[in-house]
C-alpha cells in the first residue's frame, strides 16, 4: 500500500479507514529507527505514549466519531515546547532531566485535532543558534548532506520532516529559527505573526519575537496546522484577538492582481548565485500566475541583525535567569558554598557557550550607563523597521526574496558567531516587526558537488498568513520544488 | 565637627507595600494567600507554573487587582493615566523564582496625588503621593520548619509568590516619627475602608519603608543634609516610629563624627532590630543592585479609559478621614470616639446604621442619637466584643434592637443596670427590645401599688435604716432602696421609690 505523505492525506486516510493511526505511526517509528541514528533529529522518541495516542484515535474512529482534521498524524515537537509528562530539555544540560508538568496550548490544540505526539526534536540550546550545533546533546545532520548543518535553531524538526521521519513538526522562530532550517532542509516552514499562536508552554527566549510555527511538506499542510493551533488564549496576554486564519479555504483562489514586492536589499550580489537564481525563477512563476511583481526597498534590512542582537539577548538574559539550579534543573555539586557562588557554578556548568554569550550581552546592554546607548536605541530602530514594513504593505501585498543568503554550510564551518548571526539577516526583521513569514522550497543548488535545497522567503503583514499561504500554495501547484526529497528519503516513505 | 548645630529638620518619605486581598494572584488564577479564605493555607499549596516561574509559563493580568489599585490611587487623590505598562526588575534570589519581578517602573497605574490629614501638631498637613504602582510579591524564605524546629538550609514557601502588591511612594513631606506613624495608620484605615486588605500587620499585609534624613542648620548659617537611609520592611507602627526616632539621632551623631553629607553614593539601606530597638546596616550604595529594568515583553500595556475610571470612582466609599470629620462636626462626637468607631470600616458602617435607626424610632435629633449609640457601642458593646474576640458590629445586636433599647432608656422605662442586662440579651436573642425587656421583667415598675408593697416589706426588714432615714440620715436611703430593688429584681424605678420613701417616712 502507499503511505500518504502530507498530514491532510494521512488524516483523510485514517478517518476513512483506509489505514489506521497505529499503522501510520509504526511506519514512521520504523523509519526513525532505521535512519535517525545518522541524522540525530530526535532528542527522544516516545513510542509508547505515541502508540497510546494513536490507539485513542483509532478507537474514536471505530466508534464512528470524527477524530479531527489531524486524525492520526504523527508530529514531532521541538524540545522547547511543553508536552505534559515529557522531558523538555531545550537542548540544554541545565534542563536535562526537567519534566514538563503542564502542556503547551499549541500541543493541547493539536491533540484535540487528533495529532499523535511522536517525540521531541533537537534544537540549539534555548533556541539560540542557526545550525543546531549548539545543542548540548549533539548536532543534527542535514538529510541532504550529512556533513552539513540542517540550520537552526529548530534543526531537528526541519530535518525530521525533510527526511520523511514525520509529515510535520513544530518549531519556534525568534529570528528565523523555523524559516532558516526549512530553507536549508528543503521543507515548508511558517513563522506566524506575533500573537497568532499562544506561547503558553513555549520556553521563552525573547518573548517579544518568539513564535511557534509548523514545518510541513507543503503550504496547505502549514495552513491546516496554523488553523488548528491559532487563536486567543487566556494564558497568553500577548495572544491576539483576531479573525482566525482560514485554513484550507481560499488557498485555491487565483493570484490575479496580487502585488508582490521584491526587496532589493535581499537580492544582494553577496548571496549565493543559485539563491538569487531561485528568486528570479519564482518571480517568473508568480507573474505567470497573474501576480504583479515589482522591486521595492527595505532600507532597514541592514539594521535588523544589530537590533535583534540587542533586543533578543536583553530579553534572554532575563528569561534565562530562572535557570539557577535552586528549584529544578541542574545544580552544581558544591555543598556549603555561598548562594552567589552556587548560582555561578550551576549556570556555568549547565549553560553552553552561546547561551552564556547572549546572557552576558543582554545583561550588558540593559546595565545602568549602557541602556540608552544600546537597548533604548535598539527599540528606536525596532520602531523604524516596523514602520517601514507597515508603509511597504500599503504598496504591496507580500514580499518575496531568499530566506537565507546561502544554502546549508558544513558542520563546524561557522567558527565566528558573527558570521552565524548574519545568516539571519533576511529573517530577523519579520520577528522584530511582528509580521508573518514563511520559507518554501525554491529549487536545488549545486554547492561544491553537493545538491542542496534553496528556500524562498514570503513575508506578509501582521496576521496576514492567509495571503502568504495562498501565494505559497499556488506556487506549489505550479512547481514541484517542494516534492524534492533528499537521497534515500523518497524510496522509504513511498510504498 | 567644627560648626555647631542650631536647628534640625527631619525629612521622611514613605514607601508602603500593600498586599491586595484579591481572590487570585496578580498574574495567574491560583488563590491568593492574602485573601482571608487562604490566610492559613499550608506552605506551597497555592502554587502554579506561573508563580513558580516554570519554563514556558506566562503571566496574565488580574483585573481585580488593577481595580483595587486604582481605587486606592483615587482615594489618595492620584491621577490615573490613560496608559500604564509593566517592567521587569531583574535580580537573583531563591524566593524570586523567575529571577525578575514584574513591576511598573516607567509608567505606573497611579500618578501624583496627595492626602490631607491632621498631624501631631494638631494642624492639617498635606502629604504628596509620588506614585502608586502594581507589582508581584516574592515567596518567603525561612530557616525554621513549621513548629519552630530549625531547618537544614533554607526553606521557601511560594504561596506568597505572585500576590498582588501595591507600592505607594510619598514625597519626603513627613517631618517626625509621630507624623509618620499617623500617616501610616491613616493609610491602613483607608485601605481597610476600601476593602482592599484587612490590614493585619502581623501577616505582613502592609509593610513600611521610610526614607529618612536630617537637614541641619549650622551656626554659620549653612544648611547640610545627612545621607538618606532607607529602613526596609517594617511591619508594625511601633517599628516605624522607633526606626525613625533612632535614625534621626543616629544620623546627627554620625554627621558630628564624620561630616558626611547627602549625595550620590551616600545612600544606604538599613534593617530594624525589633529587640534591640535599633537599625542595622544592610547595604550601602556602592553594592546596590542594578536592576536592569526593561519593558515586560509578556504583557501588553494597559489602556485605561474614562468609563473604567468612572466605574471605579463610583465604588469609592466615604473615607475614614471624612467620616471622622462628619462624626465630630455634625454629630458632636469626641475625636477619640470618632477614631474608635472608624478603626474598622464595617463597625463604622454598622454605627451609621444604628444612628439612623435610633434617629428614626426615638425621635432623637441626629446628634442625640449619635451620642447615645456611640455610648452603647463603645462601652457595653466594646466590652462584649473584647470578651468574644470580635469586632463591635459582630456581637449580634441589630440596629433596630439597639434603637429600641435607647428608646426604652430615653423614656425612663428601664433602669441603667437592667439596660445593660437587656443589651446582653439583645446580642444573643431575636426580638425587639421592649418584648425581651417585658419577658425578662426588666422594665421599671412605677405602678404605685406594687412599689408600696415592696417598700412595706423593705421597711419591715430594715428597721434600723428606716428609723435612721426618718430621723434625717439621707445615707440610710441607699439600704432601703437597695432592698426594694432586690425585691423587685431590679424593676423598680429608683427615683420613684426614693420619693415615696420620703413621703412615707418623713411626711
Amino acid at each position: 500500500m502507499t503511505h500518504p505523505e502530507t498530514a491532510r492525506d494521512i488524516a483523510a486516510a485514517v478517518q476513512a479507514g483506509q489505514t489506521t493511526a497505529i499503522e501510520v505511526l509504526e511506519t514512521r517509528l520504523a523509519r526513525i529507527e532505521q535512519i535517525d541514528q545518522q541524522l540525530g533529529c530526535f532528542q527522544q522518541v516516545r513510542a509508547e505514549t505515541a502508540r497510546a495516542d494513536a490507539h485513542r484515535v483509532d478507537e474514536a474512529i471505530a466508534r464512528g466519531e470524527a477524530a479531527g482534521p489531524l486524525a492520526g498524524v504523527p508530529i514531532a515537537i521541538k524540545d522547547n515546547i511543553m508536552v505534559q509528562g515529557e522531558p523538555a530539555t531545550c537542548g540544554s544540560r541545565i534542563l536535562e532531566h526537567y519534566v514538563a508538568p503542564y502542556e503547551a496550548t499549541a500541543i493541547e490544540r493539536l491533540r484535540a485535532a487528533g495529532a499523535v505526539m511522536l517525540g521531541r526534536t533537537r534544537c540549539d540550546e534555548f533556541a539560540m543558534g542557526s545550525s543546531t550545533e549548539h545543542c548540548a546533546f549533539g548536532p543534527v545532520h542535514n538529510p541532504w548532506c550529512h556533513t552539513r548543518v540542517p540550520g537552526g535553531s529548530s534543526g531537528g524538526s526541519a530535518a525530521a520532516v525533510a527526511a520523511g521521519l514525520v509529515p510535520c513538526a513544530l518549531g519556534s522562530d525568534t529570528g528565523g529559527s523555523i524559516r532558516q532550517p526549512a530553507s536549508l532542509c528543503g521543507v515548508t516552514g511558517l513563522k506566524p505573526s506575533g500573537g497568532r499562536i499562544s506561547r503558553w508552554g513555549l520556553v521563552s527566549f525573547a518573548p517579544s519575537m518568539d513564535q511557534i510555527g509548523p514545518f510541513t511538506r507543503d503550504a496547505a499542510d502549514a495552513a491546516l496546522l496554523l488553523q488548528v493551533m491559532a487563536g486567543q488564549d487566556h494564558r497568553d496576554d500577548t495572544s491576539a484577538e483576531a479573525i482566525p486564519p482560514s485554513g484550507l479555504q481560499g488557498l485555491d483562489a487565483p493570484l490575479q492582481g496580487l502585488r508582490i514586492g521584491v526587496p532589493a536589499e535581499h537580492c544582494s550580489a553577496d548571496n549565493h548565485p543559485e539563491v538569487n537564481a531561485a528568486v528570479e525563477r519564482a518571480v517568473d512563476t508568480f507573474k505567470s500566475l497573474g501576480a504583479t511583481v515589482c522591486d521595492v526597498q527595505l532600507k532597514t534590512t541592514e539594521l535588523g541583525v544589530a537590533c535583534y542582537y540587542v533586543v533578543g539577548p536583553a530579553e534572554a538574559s532575563s528569561n534565562l535567569a530562572r535557570f539557577d539550579g535552586i528549584r529544578y534543573g541542574r545544580r552544581a555539586d558544591a555543598p556549603g558554598v555561598e548562594l552567589e557562588e552556587l548560582y555561578a557554578r550551576s549556570r556555568s556548568e549547565g549553560l553552553g557557550a552561546e547561551a552564556r554569550r547572549r546572557i552576558m550581552l543582554g545583561t550588558w546592554v540593559l546595565s545602568a550607563g549602557y541602556y540608552d546607548a544600546y537597548y533604548r536605541r535598539a527599540l528606536q530602530v525596532r520602531r523604524l523597521i516596523h514602520d517601514e514594513y507597515a508603509a511597504l504593505f500599503k504598496q504591496v501585498d507580500l514580499l518575496l526574496g531568499p530566506t537565507v543568503p546561502a544554502p546549508a554550510f558544513k558542520l563546524g564551518e561557522m567558527a565566528d558567531p558573527i558570521d552565524m548571526y548574519l545568516c539571519d539577516t533576511y529573517t530577523v526583521t519579520a520577528n522584530i516587526a511582528g509580521i508573518c513569514g514563511m520559507s518554501i522550497p525554491g529549487g536545488l543548488a549545486d554547492v561544491d558537488g553537493d545538491t542542496l535545497p534553496v528556500g524562498l522567503h514570503l513575508q506578509g503583514p501582521v496576521l496576514g498568513e492567509d495571503r502568504i499561504l495562498q501565494a505559497a500554495h499556488q506556487f506549489q501547484q505550479a512547481t514541484d520544488y517542494h516534492l524534492s526529497q533528499p537521497p534515500g528519503a523518497a524510496t522509504s516513505t513511498c510504498s | 565637627m567644627s560648626s555647631k548645630i542650631v536647628a534640625q529638620r527631619t525629612m521622611i518619605g514613605m514607601e508602603i507595600h500593600v498586599e491586595l486581598a484579591t481572590r487570585t494572584k496578580m498574574f495567574s488564577r491560583t488563590p491568593n494567600v492574602a485573601h482571608p479564605d487562604w490566610y492559613d493555607a499550608p506552605p506551597n499549596s497555592l502554587c502554579d507554573p506561573v508563580c513558580l516561574g516554570l519554563p514556558g509559563a506566562l503571566p496574565t493580568m488580574n483585573h481585580e487587582a488593577i481595580d483595587m489599585a486604582m481605587l486606592v490611587g483615587m482615594a489618595l487623590g492620584c491621577r490615573i493615566p490613560d496608559q500604564c505598562s509593566w517592567d521587569r526588575k531583574n535580580y537573583f534570589y531563591p524566593d524570586l523564582p523567575k529571577g525578575y519581578q514584574i513591576s511598573q517602573y516607567q509608567h505606573p497605574l497611579c500618578a501624583e496625588g496627595q492626602i490631607e490629614l491632621p498631624l501631631s501638631s494638631g494642624e492639617h498637613g498635606v502629604i504628596r503621593i509620588t506614585r502608586a504602582h502594581l507589582e508581584e510579591d516574592t515567596g518567603k524564605t525561612g530557616h525554621e520548619l513549621p513548629g519552630g524546629l530549625p531547618a537544614e538550609g533554607s526553606i521557601i514557601d511560594y504561596n506568597r509568590s505572585g500576590t498582588p502588591l501595591l507600592e505607594i511612594v510619598t514625597e519626603p513631606d513627613l517631618t517626625s516619627a509621630d507624623d509618620a506613624e499617623i500617616f501610616c495608620r491613616e493609610l491602613r484605615a483607608i485601605c481597610r475602608a476600601l476593602r482592599v486588605t484587612e490590614g493585619i500587620m502581623q501577616r505582613g499585609h502592609m509593610r513600611f519603608e521610610p526614607n529618612i534624613n536630617v537637614v541641619l542648620t549650622l551656626e554659620d548659617g549653612r544648611e547640610v543634609a545627612t545621607p538618606i537611609v532607607e529602613v526596609k520592611n517594617l511591619n508594625s507602627f511601633r517599628a516605624v516610629h522607633g526606626a525613625i526616632e533612632y535614625e534621626v539621632k543616629r544620623q546627627v551623631d554620625q554627621w558630628k563624627e564624620d561630616g558626611i553629607e547627602m549625595g550620590p553614593g551616600a545612600k544606604s539601606t538599613r534593617g530594624w532590630d525589633d529587640l534591640g530597638c535599633r537599625t542595622l546596616l544592610q547595604r550601602s550604595k556602592e553594592d546596590a543592585h542594578d536592576y536592569r529594568y526593561f519593558p515586560e515583553p509578556d504583557l501588553v500595556p494597559l489602556e485605561v479609559d474614562d468609563a473604567w475610571r468612572a466605574r471605579i470612582r463610583e465604588r469609592l466609599p466615604e473615607l475614614p478621614l471624612a467620616r471622622r470629620h462628619r462624626y465630630v462636626e455634625q454629630w458632636g462626637l469626641s475625636s477619640k470616639d470618632a477614631a474608635a468607631l472608624t478603626e474598622v470600616p464595617a463597625t463604622a458602617i454598622f454605627y451609621d446604621t444604628c444612628v439612623h435607626e435610633a434617629n428614626r424610632c426615638c425621635e432623637l435629633d441626629p446628634a442625640g442619637a449619635a451620642s447615645a449609640v456611640a455610648k452603647w457601642l463603645l462601652n457595653a458593646g466594646a466590652r462584649l466584643a473584647n470578651e468574644q474576640g470580635r469586632e463591635v458590629h459582630e456581637i449580634g445586636i441589630e440596629p433596630e434592637q439597639l434603637a429600641g433599647l435607647i428608646l426604652l432608656r430615653e423614656g425612663g422605662d428601664i433602669g441603667s443596670s437592667n439596660a445593660d442586662t437587656l443589651f446582653g440579651r439583645l446580642c444573643c436573642e431575636d426580638g425587639d427590645a421592649r418584648t425581651l425587656a417585658e419577658a425578662g421583667n426588666l422594665l421599671q415598675v412605677s405602678d404605685t401599688g406594687a412599689l408600696d408593697g415592696w417598700i412595706d416589706q423593705a421597711v419591715a426588714e430594715q428597721v434600723q435604716a428606716a428609723e435612721d432615714f426618718a430621723g434625717g440620715k439621707d445615707a440610710a436611703a441607699g439600704r432601703l432602696i437597695g432592698a426594694v430593688m432586690k425585691l423587685s429584681r431590679g424593676g423598680a424605678d429608683a427615683a420613684m421609690v426614693r420619693q415615696r420613701l420620703v413621703e412615707r417616712l418623713r411626711g
